[in-house]
C-alpha cells in the first residue's frame, strides 16, 4: 500500500483503520504507525467524529410514534374472510367431514357384512323381548 | 420477529420500542426534518408489521432489514419533494463540558449540517449508516442495496462532496 493509497482509504472510510475493509488492515496498520499516517488519520478522525453526532431522539417521542402505529393498524379492515366453500376445503373443516365420511363408510360395511336375522313372531317371542327390554331398562345392572 | 410474524401485538411493541428511535434517527439524518421522520419512522414500522412474514433472519438481520425500509421510504419521500427544510440544521447536541470547546464544537457541527445539505440523499444515508449507525461497510451495503464497491464509492464521495462544501461556506462565509 502506497501513503497515496492510504490517503484515499482513509479519506474514504476515515480515521479508524478497524473499520476499513479487512483487505486493507493489515497493511494499513503498518503505515498508521508513521507520523505521517497518524497525522492523516487524526484530521479524518475530526471529522469522523462530527458525522456521528445523531440527532437526539427523546423516549417519548419513539413512544408516541409507537403509539400512533398500533392506532393505526387498530383502525386498519380486519383481512378479507374468505368465502364458505373456500374455509370448507381448510384442513380444519376437513376433520369432522373426514370422520363423518368413515362412520358412513363403517356403517355400510357393517350393513353389508353382518346376515339380516328376521325376528320371529310367535307370541312367547315377543312376551320374551318385551321383558328383556324391561329387564335392561330398570333395576338391571347393564 | 417470529413472534411478529405471528401476529402477536406484544412482540410487535417490545421490537418497536428496541428499534423506533433507531428509525427516527437515520430517517431524520437524510429528511432533517422531525415530522416527516417521525412519520417514515411509523411507514415503516407498518411494513415491519405487515410483511413480517416475508422477513428471513437467514438473508439479514433484523436491522439491516429496517434501515433498508427506512432508507426506501425516506428517499421516496424526498424524490418528491421539492423543497430542502433547512430549519433543523441549527440542532446541536450539548456535549462539551468546557463552554469554550463546546462553542468551537457547536459552529463546526452547524457549518457540518449546512455543508450536508448539498449531499444527495444517498450520501447522506450512506454517512448516517457508516458514522451514526457505526455499520460496518458490509452492513451498510446490505441495507443500501449496493454492493461492497458501490457503497465504498458512495461513502468516499459524500466525505469529499462534504468537504468541498465546508470550504466553500468558509470562503463565502455564508452558511446559505
Amino acid at each position: 500500500m502506497t501513503p497515496d493509497q492510504f490517503r484515499r482509504l482513509a479519506e474514504t472510510w476515515g480515521g479508524d483503520v478497524e473499520r476499513w475493509p479487512a483487505a486493507t488492515r493489515e497493511a494499513a496498520r503498518r503505515l498508521a504507525a508513521s507520523a505521517e499516517g497518524a497525522a492523516v488519520l487524526d484530521q479524518q478522525a475530526r471529522l469522523d467524529r462530527l458525522l456521528a453526532a445523531a440527532p437526539e431522539i427523546e423516549a417519548e417521542r419513539a413512544d408516541r410514534s409507537s403509539l400512533l402505529v398500533l392506532q393505526r393498524l387498530a383502525g386498519m379492515p380486519q383481512q378479507h374472510r374468505p368465502p364458505w366453500h373456500r374455509r370448507l376445503l381448510r384442513w380444519p373443516a376437513l376433520v369432522p367431514a373426514a370422520s363423518l365420511a368413515c362412520s358412513v363408510m363403517v356403517g355400510v360395511w357393517l350393513a353389508g357384512a353382518i346376515p339380516y336375522v328376521h325376528p320371529s313372531s310367535d307370541p312367547l317371542s315377543v312376551v320374551s323381548g318385551v321383558f328383556d327390554v324391561y329387564a335392561i331398562g330398570f333395576g338391571s345392572v347393564q | 420477529m417470529a413472534e411478529v410474524s405471528a401476529r402477536r401485538q406484544h412482540a410487535f411493541r417490545i421490537l418497536m420500542r428496541r428499534h423506533m428511535p433507531r428509525a427516527l434517527r437515520v430517517a431524520e439524518r437524510i429528511v432533517r426534518d422531525p415530522v416527516e421522520a417521525d412519520d417514515i419512522g411509523q411507514e415503516a414500522f407498518m411494513r415491519v408489521w405487515t410483511h413480517a412474514a416475508s422477513f428471513d433472519p437467514q438473508v439479514a438481520k433484523f436491522t439491516t432489514w429496517l434501515y433498508r425500509i427506512v432508507l426506501n421510504l425516506t428517499f421516496d419521500r424526498t424524490r418528491r419533494r421539492t423543497f430542502q427544510p433547512l430549519d433543523a440544521a441549527g440542532d446541536v447536541p450539548d456535549t462539551g463540558p468546557h463552554a469554550v470547546e463546546r462553542l468551537i464544537a457547536d459552529e463546526e457541527f452547524r457549518l457540518l449540517n449546512r455543508a450536508m445539505l448539498a449531499l444527495s440523499d444517498r450520501q447522506r444515508g450512506a454517512i448516517a449508516l457508516f458514522h451514526m449507525e457505526g455499520l460496518s461497510g458490509e452492513e451498510a451495503a446490505k441495507a443500501m442495496n449496493l454492493s461492497a464497491k458501490a457503497f465504498e464509492s458512495l461513502l468516499g464521495r459524500a466525505r469529499t462532496a462534504l468537504k468541498a462544501n465546508v470550504q466553500k461556506i468558509q470562503d463565502t462565509g455564508s452558511y446559505a
